[in-house]
């Protein structure tokens, strides 16, 4: 019996899609069975990510309307040879065609035969984020060091308190730019962890190569050397139940000749 | 004991109905008293009585009925009906009123912890968050969000506690948004709602002036 975690965050566009894919793949990269379940139904994109949407032939409301059989539905990603699957969402229908039973169902199915059922929710606190939880042993709460994203977080680590999970909630803080929070124009990270009040499961920095990486749909956490492809690789570890220290927040280190032209410029 | 007993003392005339009886008995009886004291010592003044209706609530009906039988005499009427009881719905309300309540839970953005009487609230209230009670609160927690002491309307209410960071302060129906600085960073602020009905701020030290009712139940 595998172990369903939704990944979630109230506010759109802090990383929650990008976050599934790379812990996905950091996890079938250690070998584990995985499956991504994505919930965004009338906005799918979790499929583009992983570089899959062109093999979607049915998705997850299919699957609740008896068109097709859950196994069928399943897209496998090939890079990983049997180990990563996609539950494509529907496009062409809202959240309300799934309801929380619906979706609790299938996650349950899903368990019986991979380690991890990752289930992406859509932004907001209505009928899809409900689905997403539905099914949830645990969630992962997706932040940015800003206010607007932090102060969402915590209406949904409020809504998952009043119905809590089997398990406890973690948090991710993605999207970190290291000058600025050298700087103190961001927040910290002890600060967000602090006012959460929910243990801290890894951070993200923020890098270009995420953005590019994706655009061609393939994650970032298939580049050994990229930091951000590091952030995830730690927490798919520690989700495994390793114990690995956070990674330091390093400034950009500026070369010889950089700061030889910043002394003329200041002349 | 029968079932109706009139009795008299410095603060005039009780009846007083045995809680044993029958409400029909007790009717009955009571008209039977009441024609005898009509009859016997005719009387020209009014005469308001007490009924005494020891562990026995009188519903809103009975009440009427009592009121009817009393109303057919031109000189009695009832003063007032007094029970010794009262009904755990209501003792459960003047239980909540009267105690200090503990809250240690966090209030998150979007959440209101609704409670009743004063509230000591040790948690941490995130911005958006609401602690909202009919009473005083006293806060010892983190205040990052809205406070309302005496909801919906009572603005003899208080709160005291370091609330410097919070969003809202609100007593009864007036609200203040708490501007940066305006509130100083200190456990012994009391927040109040003074002569004009505008909510201001003082000084623990100054509760004897603010609120002196309040003063003295703390027995300052």
């Amino acid at each position: 019996m595998g172990k369903s975690i939704v990944i979630t965050s109230g506010k759109g566009g802090v990383g929650k899609t990008t976050s599934s894919a790379n812990i996905g793949t950091a996890l079938a990269l250690m070998g584990k069975r995985v499956c991504l379940v994505d919930l965004d139904i009338g906005l799918r994109n979790l499929d583009v990510v992983l570089g899959l949407d062109n093999r979607i032939i049915y998705d997850i409301v299919d699957v609740v309307e008896g068109r097709a059989k859950l196994a069928q539905a399943l897209v496998k990603d090939k890079r990983f040879d049997d180990l990563l699957y996609l539950l494509p969402a529907a496009q062409n229908t809202d959240k309300t065609a799934l309801s929380e039973e619906q979706a609790k169902s299938i996650v349950d199915e899903l368990k019986k035969d991979f380690d991890y059922v990752l289930i992406d929710c859509p932004a907001g606190i209505e009928q899809g984020f409900l689905n997403a939880i539905a099914g949830a042993d645990t969630a992962i709460i997706v932040t940015t060091p800003e206010i607007s994203a932090v102060r969402d977080a915590d209406r949904v680590v409020g809504l998952l308190e009043k119905n809590p999970l089997k398990e406890e909630s973690h948090l991710l803080i993605n999207r970190i730019r290291s000058h600025m929070m050298a700087d103190g124009d961001a927040m910290d990270i002890d600060e967000i962890t602090h006012h959460l009040g929910v243990p801290l499961l890894g951070i993200v920095l923020d890098d270009d190569e995420v953005i590019a990486t994706s655009n061609r749909g393939e994650p970032i956490v298939l580049d050994s050397d990229n930091p951000a492809g590091r952030g995830y690789r730690d927490i798919a570890r520690r989700l495994e139940g390793e114990t690995i220290p956070l990674m330091k927040i390093q400034q950009p280190k500026t070369g010889f000749w950089a700061r030889i032209s910043h002394w003329f410029k200041r002349g | 004991m029968q079932a109706v007993v009139l009795r008299g003392n410095q603060d005039g005339y009780q009846i007083v109905l045995d809680q044993a009886a029958g409400f029909e008995e007790i009717k009955e009886k009571l008209r039977e008293l009441l024609d005898n004291l009509a009859t016997d010592s005719p009387v020209t003044d009014k005469i308001s009585f007490d009924v005494l209706s020891p562990k026995r609530l009188l519903t809103a009906d009975q009440h009427q009925q009592l009121e009817a039988i009393f109303g057919t005499y031109d000189h009695f009427q009832i003063h007032k009906v007094i029970p010794d009881v009262m009904t755990i719905e209501d003792a459960t309300r003047l239980k909540e009123q009267e105690n200090v309540h503990l809250a240690t839970q966090t209030i998150r953005n979007g959440q209101t912890l609704e409670m009743k009487g004063d509230v000591l609230y040790f948690g941490v209230i995130n911005e958006g968050g609401r602690l909202l009670t009919t009473g005083n609160i006293y806060v010892m927690g983190r205040v990052l969000g809205i406070l309302q002491a005496g909801y919906p309307s009572s603005e003899d209410k208080i709160v005291i506690g370091d609330f410097h960071r919070a969003q809202q302060i609100r007593i009864g129906e007036q609200i203040n948004i708490v501007e940066p600085d305006e509130v100083p960073d200190d456990a012994q602020t009391v927040a109040y709602v003074n002569d004009l009905h505008v909510l201001e701020y003082g000084q623990l030290s100054e509760l004897k002036t603010i609120n002196p009712k309040m003063y003295h139940q703390m027995g300052g």
